[in-house]
Parts: structure tokens; C-alpha cells; sequence
């Protein structure tokens, strides 16, 4: 870690105790380097997969001797490869995501989840990258797996201010096309856009075979909508208000964003995406902590 | 609705505030940056008309409730006779009582009478401007607009008791005019109380067109209620006097014609008193139809120190029209006298102008005889001549009550008196002149008491003198020229006649136009001999006003102006009635009172039988609770969902959008 900036959005007691807690895939990824991960391919870990027929030109260290000596016959013993994993984490970097009720904003949030998550991959020996799309640009970092990599990631966290549009969909869409390789992408929004052009992006990347994880972010106040007399909503990501008398209206609004949660609940059981509704008055280790153990223990 | 304190309602611009607290609220809406604006627009746009009729409900409800709070304050009064309408108290309340006979008439069932209601439901009203307005009475039979200290006033008999006067209702509203521009009288209401009855309201007259206009040029607002008393009254008889002769021949026997009518014509016999001094005497009669003329023959007893007499039927539904009265003095010496050039010639005149009391035709002078010819008993000059130099007596003779027909002098001579003269003289070329109209209800030529016309179509005129006035005219020929007018002066009449009652110049000499015309014309010149012994109450002369009246038919006091009876001044003897018109039953309409009052705010209240709910009273109360059910509804419509409701419906929301 980069020791010449604070890192506010890091807890260090909180990492300290998910330390224990192994940031695991829930399907086997393809790493370049040994690690903790399940591989698709044989390898040379402890863990013994398989025995099959020697044929010319297989390593000759890996014959079964014993069983040579005792029945003549050649066969080479396969064991299952452990591989380190890429961690893809995308922010929304919409205007939307900087609304803060009475807490801090919900990009201050994810910033603190993304970073966390960050740092528990890091410190696994996987790779870690940076996706932080908005309507002006999207931000890119490759994963990678050394120290300094994370401290210019957090940089990029920090650095980052959340402004115009929503654009996660076209984000999600580039990704899959990008990242070819098996990744866990951890997206982090509050996704305000319409769920059946989202759940093309949920399909879209879940057919790359990435392990696909959300965190949808809300702030209580939109979730509440408890106001007393009538206000001016200033749209965050243009130019457009409305005024009108919330207590006339609160039953639709909730009804609108109730539909909203369920319809993006259902597109992520559909296509096996690991969904965290996170209320951002609540604190982010106690859903961190959540996501790590149910992943560890789908995974034992 | 009027208020008692209409200044408070100036404060009615107040039921603006919540408008007002509304669109400032609207103002001032805080910003709030907002993310979720997909679901907010969505929500906007699914908000319904409901919830928007809702607010404009609460909004309602706020300026409602502040209207009711103001209309409170100001003390509002109504419910009663006075009705709803919105209005200050008046600074004058002007209240023109009709006093007639007619007006005590009893209401149907009850036993008080529509005065006595009118009166109580008046002064119960006015008892609640007493503080605000000022009072003031204005009653039919004295005509005299009083001011009043309180409304308990009204219930006083010397002012507003029962009387057996008419009631004349233009002359009542031009004295309630004069009475408002002479005393500067602020906004003023003008309370009627009246039976509508038709004699009474004259709406025919054409004061009511001059009244609609004196009343819409006043600069200060005035308002009318019209309290009407008009229900049908129950069964009533009442009884006048047609005809009374007393013949010089037997001076002993009084001739009476009584005319008798029913609203409810029916077989059934009743007993009719009859009295002629201290003599009573009773005879059943029946009225079958809804008038009829019954003749009664009466024996004046030779002791009978005065000669008046009462004819009285039973009790019904209004005891002021069960009396009549007379008094059977000796027909008068009342004679006429005919001035001609040619004295000779007036033959038919003389005998057509013959006196009733003498049987003996009039005497007829020249002109030169004029100035020292005793006028004393004469009541009807026929002048034939030119006008005298000495006119002053001629005129004097009239304005005394004394009547004068003018007939064309000659051929050629001049007459011209008062304005109006004779002009050339037509003698008709081929047929008669004839007369096509001629006044049937009123004058010499009106038709008999029994209806009969006189037969003037057949009067025919071969010469004639056109007739220059101004005056009323009360017959025309067939061109349109007048036959017979009529002008006053003083007390008195004079006519002109378009033609003689000689051969050459038309038939009137047959008499049977003629008699009737000049005998009608010695019976008003009669006036002028101070032989009237029936007068209509409240019609006694300016000169007999000056007199000292005493009731002779009772010990009681009572005032010759305002009460029916027999009354003595002097050594002469008057019988006072109800006026003929107190006896008609014919009532306008409702519409036709309104025609009347024309433009003039009007508000009219027909009242049929007693009720309570007639009557007034303050009304805060009303819109008190009215105010508080607005506030309740209001509160109601704003009022958040309860708490289980809401529990319900966050478990519902929770359960659509929640943790699996």
C-alpha cells in the first residue's frame, strides 16, 4: 500500500478481521500463476485428479512407477492445477452514484467495498483490476498482481469523481467482450436503468464464464422516501427537476423502485449472478463479510 | 341574510390565505438533488386525478371553513321571512302597515288575524336591528311615518290596531319617499305587510310607475320586503249600503239597500240585526250567490230621538266588515238651477235636473239673474250662456262641492272656463252623430249598481259643439270627439256637454240618458250642501276634520278617521263604513307585484298559515358547525394513513422488493 496517501475509504480493523475470510471463486478461473483457485487444467498441485495411458512425448517425471512395477504397464498420475484469480471490480461512476442522504454518498461507498475487496484479492496473490465507467469516460485498469499495482489502483479510486450519465450497460457490454479470460467481475451501482437491457449484460457476461458478482448500492432516503412538504428533485445527471408533493406521491415512487428491486433480483437468479442488495447506512464490512463466507462455504 | 355586524365581512378577502399559504408553500420547496429520478417521473406520471382533486378538495375545504368563521363574526341573521339574501343591517327600517279592514281577516284555522301576525312576525324581526337600525312605522289608516323606540312598540293598539280604513299603497310609498329624502335617511329596507288586495294596490294606477322611478333615482340604496297575508281566509259575509231613501212623504220609513256578499255562497239562512235607534229587529237572509242587493223596509220609531240605524251580521272570518251603518236623516231640499239665455227653451233640462226632495221641476233664470239668485240649496248649476262677469261666484259655487254642466250657448257664443271651452259647431250632414264610448264605471254615465248600461248608444246627435279641454273625458263620438268631460276644482265638478237637450239639436231631450245623468250630477253637487251623512272611514273632508266627532252608537272613545260607526258634531249626524273597496276579495298576484316594483329589489314572502319557521333569529350557530364539519372534512382528506395501514403496506412493499 501506497504509504503517502491516507486511504480513508479503508478500514484497516475491519480488513484485519476478513483477512482470514479467502476471497474464493465460485467456478474454476484461469490464472497464469499458481494460486488459490480452482483451474480448468491439469497442474501440478498436491490435489490428485486422475490416471491415464502414457503416450509418447508426456513427461516421464510423471509416470506412476509403482504402478509400472507392479502391473508393466505405463500410466501417468494427473493432479488437478490450482491458479490464481482475476478480480475485475467496475464501479459506476455515474452522477447518480454520488446522491448521499444523511451518509456518505453510495460512490463513497462502493469506493470503500471496491477497495476492500481490493485489498483481500491482493493479498491472496490475485490479480486485481479497475473498471470505473461514466458518461465521460471509462477508466481502465488491467488486473494485475503485484503490490504497486494495487496502490495505483486505489489512486484511481481515490482520483475518481462520480459525474454524468449512467453508462453501465454499454460498460458491462465492453467488458465481456474484453476480459476473455475466466475473471470474477464484482460490479458495484445502483443500477437506475432498465433491467431487460441489464440483464442482456448479466447473460452477455455470464457466457464468457465469469464469475459474476453485484453489489446494488441504496441509500436509505431512496428506499424510505419520507418527506414532510413539497420539493424541488434536481435530477443528478441532467438538468431536469420536478417539483411535486411527495406525500401524494410515495406510495407509486415506492412501488416504482420495489418493482425496479425485484425485476434486478430476478434477472440475477436467472442467469446465476451472485446479487448483494447493500443499504449504505449500514457498514460495508458486515456485507463483505457476508459475500466472502457464503462464497467460502459454497466452495469448501 | 343580513348581518349584524357587516363590517366583519369586509374581512371576507381573508378566505384567500390558505390560496395563498398554499402557493407560497409551493414556492418555497426545498431542492433536493435526487438520483432515483426514473422512478420519481414514473410515479408523477401515475399520480391520478384523484390524488389532485384531492388537494383541490383540502383547499376548498380551508377557504370554506374562514368563510364560515367570518360569516360568524359578523352575526349573521336569517331563516325567517327576511330569507337568505346578504345584506347589512339597513340604517332605516321603514315598515308600511296596512291597517285596512280587510286585513283583519283571520288566518285559516287560527284565531289571530293577518294584522296581528303581521305584527308578530315584524316586531320579532326588527327586535334584532333595534340595536342598528332605526324603526319606523308607516301605517295606512293615519299615513303619518313615526318613528319607533323599540320593536315592542309595534304591539301597541293606538299605533298599529285594527281599523276599518282602506289602504292606499301608492299614496303609502310616495309618503315612505318623501319621508326618506326629507330626513336623509342612510340604506333603508322598506318592510311591507299587506293582503295584496286589489282595491288596495291599484295596480293600475299610474303612481307606480313614477314611485319605480323616485325609488331607483335615490342616491342611497333602498330595499323592499313584501310580507304577503294573501291566503284565502275561511268563509266571510259582509255586508254595505247600496241605497238608503227616506221618503219626504212618509218621513217615517227608511228604504235600506244592502248589499250582501260571501266568499262562500251557500243555502244555509242567517240572522241579519237590524237597528234604527233604540228599535232591533232580526230577519233571516240567505246569500246564494257571491253578491246580491237585499231590500229592507225599516219603521222609524217616532220616538226615536236620532235617525241612525246599524244593519250586522254573524261572526266569521273577519268581524270588521259585519257592520254597516247609516243614518236615516230627511232626504235633502238639494236643487238645481238652470241659467240660459233663453230660459223658456230648457224645458227638458229643468225636468231632467228636477230635485228629488221637492218632486218639482229646477228653476231656470237668465243670466242677468245670476248675481242675486240664492245658491244656497242649489247643487247643480246647468249653464247655457256665456260666463258671467261676476265668475268668481260661479267658481266659488264649485270649489264649495257644488257641480256645473257647461252646454253649448248657442251656435256661435263663447264659453271658456278652467282651460277648456267650446269650439265650432257641426251640425251633422247625413246621419247622426253617435257615441261610440263613454266611461261605464265611473261618472253620470256610468251603468246603474244593478249593472244596467244606460242607454247612450242611442242618444243621436244632429248638432253639436266641439269641446277644447284638457280634462278627463268621459264620453266620445263615434270621430272621436268628446261628448262629455270633467274637471274639478276644489271640492267641487264641472262638466261640458258637446250638445242641448233641444229637438234640433239631438234626443237627449227623451230623458233617459239625461235624468239619470243629472240626478247623478245633483247627488255630487249635494256635497256642497253639507247634506253628507255617509262618509267612507278615513274620507272625512278637510273642513269636517276641523269638526269635534263623537260616537253616538257607544260609549267608548273611538276616532271617526280610523273607525266605522255613528258620529255626531253638533247637531249633524254622520254614519262612517268601511270603504266599498274594503269589500272585494280580489288580490294581485305574485307576479304582478313584481311588475310593479319593476326594477326595485324586491323580496317576497307569502305567508299562508303560522309558522315557526317564519320566524327570525340569529343563525351563528349554523355556520359555526359549518365551519367545524369544513375543518373536519379537511382534516380528514390531509390526515396520513394510519399506522397499521402503514406497517401493512411497508410489509407489502418489503415483500415485493426485499431480501428473498
Amino acid at each position: 500500500m501506497a504509504e503517502e496517501r491516507a486511504r480513508e475509504f479503508l478500514d484497516p480493523d475491519a480488513l484485519a478481521r476478513l483477512m482470514h475470510l479467502p476471497l474464493v471463486s465460485r467456478f474454476a478461473m484461469e490464472g497464469n500463476v499458481t494460486g488459490q483457485h480452482k483451474s480448468p487444467h491439469r497442474g501440478s498441485s498436491v490435489e490428485f485428479a486422475e490416471y491415464r495411458g502414457y503416450v509418447p512425448g508426456d513427461d516421464l517425471r510423471r509416470l506412476d512407477w509403482r504402478v509400472l512395477g507392479r502391473t508393466d504397464r505405463f500410466y501417468i498420475k494427473e493432479f488437478e492445477a490450482d491458479t490464481n484469480l482475476r478480480l475485475h471490480v467496475v464501479i459506476d461512476a455515474s452522477a447518480s452514484m454520488g446522491f448521499a442522504g444523511k451518509g456518505e454518498s453510495k460512490f463513497a461507498y462502493a469506493r470503500r467495498i471496491a477497495g476492500s475487496l481490493a485489498y483481500l484479492a491482493a493479498g491472496q496473490g490475485d490479480a486485481v483490476g479497475l473498471f470505473c465507467p461514466n458518461g465521460k469516460r471509462q477508466l481502465e485498469l488491467p488486473a494485475k498482481r503485484n503490490p504497486a499495482h494495487l496502490s495505483t489502483l486505489y489512486d484511481v479510486l481515490e482520483d475518481t469523481v462520480p459525474e454524468g450519465e449512467t453508462n453501465i450497460i454499454g460498460a458491462l457490454h465492453d467488458m465481456a467482450e474484453k476480459v476473455r479470460r475466466r475473471a470474477l467481475i464484482v460490479v458495484i451501482s445502483d443500477f437506475f436503468c432498465p433491467i431487460d437491457e441489464l440483464a442482456s449484460c448479466l447473460q452477455h457476461l455470464r457466457f464468457q464464464k465469469h464469475d459474476l458478482a453485484i453489489f446494488r448500492l441504496l441509500d436509505p432516503m431512496e428506499t424510505d422516501f419520507e418527506f414532510d412538504r413539497p420539493m424541488r428533485f434536481q435530477d443528478l445527471e441532467s438538468p431536469f427537476s420536478l417539483v411535486t408533493e411527495p406525500a401524494l406521491i410515495r406510495d407509486l415512487y415506492l412501488e416504482e423502485i420495489n418493482k425496479h428491486r425485484a425485476a434486478l433480483r430476478s434477472a440475477c437468479l436467472e442467469f446465476n449472478v451472485d446479487f448483494r442488495e447493500v443499504v449504505t447506512d449500514q457498514i460495508a464490512e458486515k456485507y463483505l463479510a457476508d459475500f466472502l463466507t457464503e462464497r467460502a462455504h459454497a466452495n469448501p | 341574510m343580513t348581518f349584524l355586524q357587516p363590517y366583519i365581512l369586509w374581512g371576507l378577502p381573508l378566505i384567500l390565505i390558505p390560496v395563498i399559504i398554499h402557493l407560497i408553500n409551493r414556492m418555497r420547496h426545498r431542492p433536493q438533488p435526487w438520483a432515483a429520478m426514473m422512478f420519481l417521473i414514473a410515479a408523477t406520471r401515475a399520480s391520478t386525478n384523484r390524488a389532485r382533486l384531492k388537494q383541490w378538495l383540502v383547499l376548498a375545504f380551508r377557504m370554506l371553513a374562514v368563510a364560515a368563521l367570518i360569516s360568524f363574526l359578523a352575526r349573521p341573521l336569517g331563516g325567517g321571512w327576511l330569507g337568505w339574501a346578504v345584506n347589512a343591517a339597513p340604517d332605516v327600517i321603514m315598515i308600511v302597515l296596512d291597517r285596512s279592514a280587510s286585513m283583519e281577516t283571520k288566518l285559516p284555522g287560527q284565531t289571530i288575524t293577518r294584522r296581528e301576525q303581521a305584527l308578530k312576525m315584524i316586531a320579532e324581526a326588527a327586535d334584532k336591528f333595534s340595536e342598528t337600525s332605526h324603526l319606523v312605522l308607516l301605517d295606512s289608516a293615519t299615513k303619518q311615518a313615526q318613528q319607533l323606540a323599540s320593536a315592542s312598540a309595534l304591539q301597541e293598539d293606538s299605533l298599529t290596531g285594527p281599523t276599518d280604513t282602506a289602504a292606499d299603497l301608492p299614496a303609502l310609498l310616495q309618503i315612505a319617499h318623501k319621508w326618506l329624502v326629507d330626513n336623509s335617511a342612510g340604506t333603508t329596507e322598506i318592510w311591507i305587510a299587506s293582503d295584496l288586495q286589489q282595491s288596495n294596490w291599484q295596480p293600475e294606477d299610474d303612481r307606480w310607475e313614477q314611485l319605480g322611478a323616485q325609488f331607483e333615482d335615490m342616491l342611497q340604496p333602498v330595499r323592499f320586503r313584501l310580507l304577503a297575508f294573501n291566503a284565502d281566509g275561511g268563509l266571510n259575509r259582509t255586508v254595505s249600503l247600496a241605497e238608503l231613501n227616506r221618503p219626504v212623504k212618509s218621513p217615517q220609513q227608511v228604504q235600506l239597500d244592502l248589499s250582501l256578499a260571501a266568499t262562500k255562497p251557500s243555502d244555509q239562512k242567517f240572522p241579519l240585526r237590524l237597528k234604527v235607534g233604540d228599535a232591533e229587529s232580526r230577519s233571516e237572509v240567505v246569500i246564494d250567490a257571491a253578491s246580491l242587493l237585499h231590500q229592507q223596509q225599516l219603521e222609524v220609531p217616532a220616538k226615536a230621538p236620532l235617525p241612525w240605524g246599524a244593519a250586522t251580521l254573524p261572526a266569521d272570518s273577519n268581524e270588521r266588515d259585519n257592520d254597516v251603518y247609516f243614518v236615516a236623516e230627511k232626504t235633502g231640499m238639494a236643487g238645481a238651477l238652470i241659467v240660459s239665455d233663453e230660459p223658456g227653451k230648457m224645458v227638458f233640462a229643468r225636468l231632467a235636473a228636477m230635485s228629488p226632495g221637492e218632486k218639482k221641476p229646477a228653476e231656470a233664470i237668465t243670466p242677468g239673474d245670476f248675481g242675486q239668485f240664492d245658491l244656497s240649496n242649489v247643487a247643480l248649476i246647468v249653464w247655457q250662456t256665456s260666463l258671467p262677469a261676476d265668475i268668481a261666484r260661479l267658481e266659488s259655487f264649485i270649489r264649495d262641492g257644488g257641480a256645473v254642466v257647461f252646454l253649448p250657448p248657442g251656435a256661435d257664443k263663447e264659453l271658456a272656463f278652467q282651460g277648456s271651452s267650446f269650439g265650432e259647431s257641426f251640425a251633422a250632414e247625413e246621419s247622426s252623430f253617435t257615441i261610440s264610448k263613454w266611461n261605464e264605471q265611473d261618472g253620470p254615465l256610468a251603468a246603474t249598481e244593478e249593472g244596467l248600461t244606460l242607454p247612450v248608444k242611442r242618444l243621436q246627435t244632429l248638432r253639436r259643439r266641439d269641446i277644447d279641454t284638457s280634462d278627463t273625458v268621459l264620453a266620445t263620438y263615434d270621430d272621436g270627439k268628446p261628448f262629455l268631460t270633467r274637471g274639478n276644482i276644489g271640492r267641487g265638478t264641472y262638466y261640458y256637454l258637446a250638445t242641448l237637450p233641444l229637438s234640433d239639436w239631438s234626443n237627449l231631450n227623451r230623458g233617459e240618458v239625461l235624468v239619470p245623468m243629472f240626478q247623478r250630477m245633483l247627488k255630487i253637487g249635494a256635497r256642497r250642501i253639507g247634506k253628507e251623512t255617509l262618509i267612507a272611514c278615513g274620507e272625512l273632508s278637510a273642513a269636517d276634520r276641523t269638526l269635534l266627532w263623537t260616537p253616538v252608537d257607544t260609549d267608548e272613545y273611538r276616532n271617526i278617521l280610523l273607525h266605522a260607526g255613528i258620529y255626531r258634531a253638533g247637531d249633524r249626524l254622520v254614519a262612517v263604513n268601511r270603504p266599498s273597496g274594503e269589500d272585494e276579495v280580489g288580490a294581485i298576484d305574485p307576479e304582478e307585484v313584481a311588475t310593479l316594483f319593476g326594477e326595485l329589489p324586491l323580496q317576497f314572502s307569502e305567508q299562508r298559515t303560522v309558522e315557526e319557521s317564519a320566524l327570525q333569529g340569529e343563525v351563528w350557530r349554523l355556520f359555526l358547525l359549518g365551519m367545524l364539519a369544513f375543518l373536519i372534512i379537511e382534516s380528514w382528506l390531509v390526515l396520513p394513513p394510519s399506522s397499521d395501514e402503514l406497517r401493512l403496506k411497508g410489509t407489502r412493499l418489503a415483500t415485493a422488493g426485499g431480501a428473498e
